[in-house]
């Protein structure tokens, strides 16, 4: 099967069939958009809540939170999918470096209230979730079915 | 490879060299062997993959830079790397990492990061300040996005990466600095390096 993968700052759309994984997020988060009628899945790797230091932060739409929701709702509408129909699964914003000083919250959590917030605007449900902690996570999103199985190391994969 | 680079991959040179030195000696004296430091600048597309082997269990030290000059340093090694180390300290035949451990292994980052910055400090006449350690044992992939994401790197990323391997044990890893650019700069520049943009 087609396995695609999402690298950081990035965003794909796969349709009908086939794999979207991402690896390595630790603060990051991926996040998977699915349209179950037209069986459209979309997925981004978004590496932080918004921009503070690039030129042009929409050279990478995947990147930055703020971008990356709204692109990520126009490449699956481009592939036929409905706004409408659209729910979102989540996974990330973990706090690996557990002893490093944090003023007000962790990276992590800032990204998922960044996440969280972009799709209340957008108003697309949240149907699964696997977020936060102290571990690194592995993500991969089956378009054929919807699917979304989250694995890291030392623990069974889960389906969420 | 410009001025810039080669002035980093020099600062890399010394600084690796007397990280290495200083763990050298906390392994009683074990050869280390350094392979020559490169400095590069990457698109951030690219960064991900700089390290490879993503899904690989790493154990990664953590340390943010302040002062007069201020940047980002890591310490990634191999899990196995890493528990081969903490044995070699504590005398035990460990198969994982305990607590202690794992304090072992932050306070040998702590030591080698301090002496590369130490080194940098010496010759730049910069003061560098190192922040408490942190360590993170968990895929390399998720252990350097969540340094990058900390440094809150935009599109470009310049990176000094210094590698090296012990003789008789099977010990390995990478020192990585990531240093703010404009304070490299105004140092180049303290320097007499001429044509650094």
């Amino acid at each position: 099967m087609n396995e695609l993968f999402v690298n950081m700052g990035q965003l794909s759309v796969l349709r009908n069939t086939g794999i979207l994984t991402t690896i390595g997020l630790g603060s990051c988060i991926g996040v998977a958009l699915y349209d179950p009628v037209v069986k459209v899945g979309a997925m981004a790797h978004v590496f932080l809540y918004k921009s503070h230091k690039d030129k042009d932060p929409k050279a990478l739409p995947g990147k930055y939170a703020d971008l990356a929701i709204p692109s990520l709702v126009q490449i699956t509408i481009n592939q036929g999918a409905r706004k409408e129909r659209l729910y979102a699964k989540l996974a990330g914003g973990a706090h690996l470096f557990a002893n490093l000083p944090t003023k007000t919250l962790s990276v992590g959590e800032k990204n998922i209230r960044a996440v969280k917030q972009q799709l209340s605007i957008h108003n697309i449900p949240i149907t699964g979730q696997d977020l936060a902690g102290n571990y690194g996570r592995k993500m991969r999103l089956f378009v054929e079915t919807g699917i979304v199985i989250v694995t890291a190391i030392g623990k069974d994969s889960k389906a969420i | 490879m410009n001025a810039k680079l080669d002035f980093l991959q020099e600062l890399g040179n010394i600084g690796a060299g007397h990280a290495t030195t200083a763990l050298s000696q906390l392994l009683n004296g074990e050869r280390l062997n350094l392979v020559i430091p490169e400095a590069v600048m990457l698109p951030f597309e690219d960064v991900s993959s700089f390290i490879g082997g993503q899904e690989q269990a790493i154990a990664g030290i953590y340390i943010e830079i302040s002062g007069d000059a201020c940047g980002h340093m890591a310490f990634l090694l191999p899990l196995e790397s890493a528990i081969n180390l903490v044995n070699m300290l504590t005398l035990e035949e460990s198969s994982k990492l305990s607590e202690l451990g794992l304090s072992a292994l932050q306070e040998v980052g702590n030591i080698m990061i301090a002496s590369y910055l130490n080194a940098l400090s010496n010759l730049t006449d910069m003061c560098m300040i190192p922040s408490v350690p942190s360590v993170a044992i968990d895929m390399a992939g998720a252990v350097w996005e969540s340094i990058l994401a900390d440094a809150e790197v935009a599109e470009t990323i310049t990176l000094i990466k210094a590698q090296f391997a012990a003789d008789a044990t099977p010990i390995e890893g990478h020192i990585l600095f990531l240093p703010n650019e404009e304070d490299f700069q105004k140092i180049a520049q303290a320097l007499g390096l001429e044509d650094v943009e």
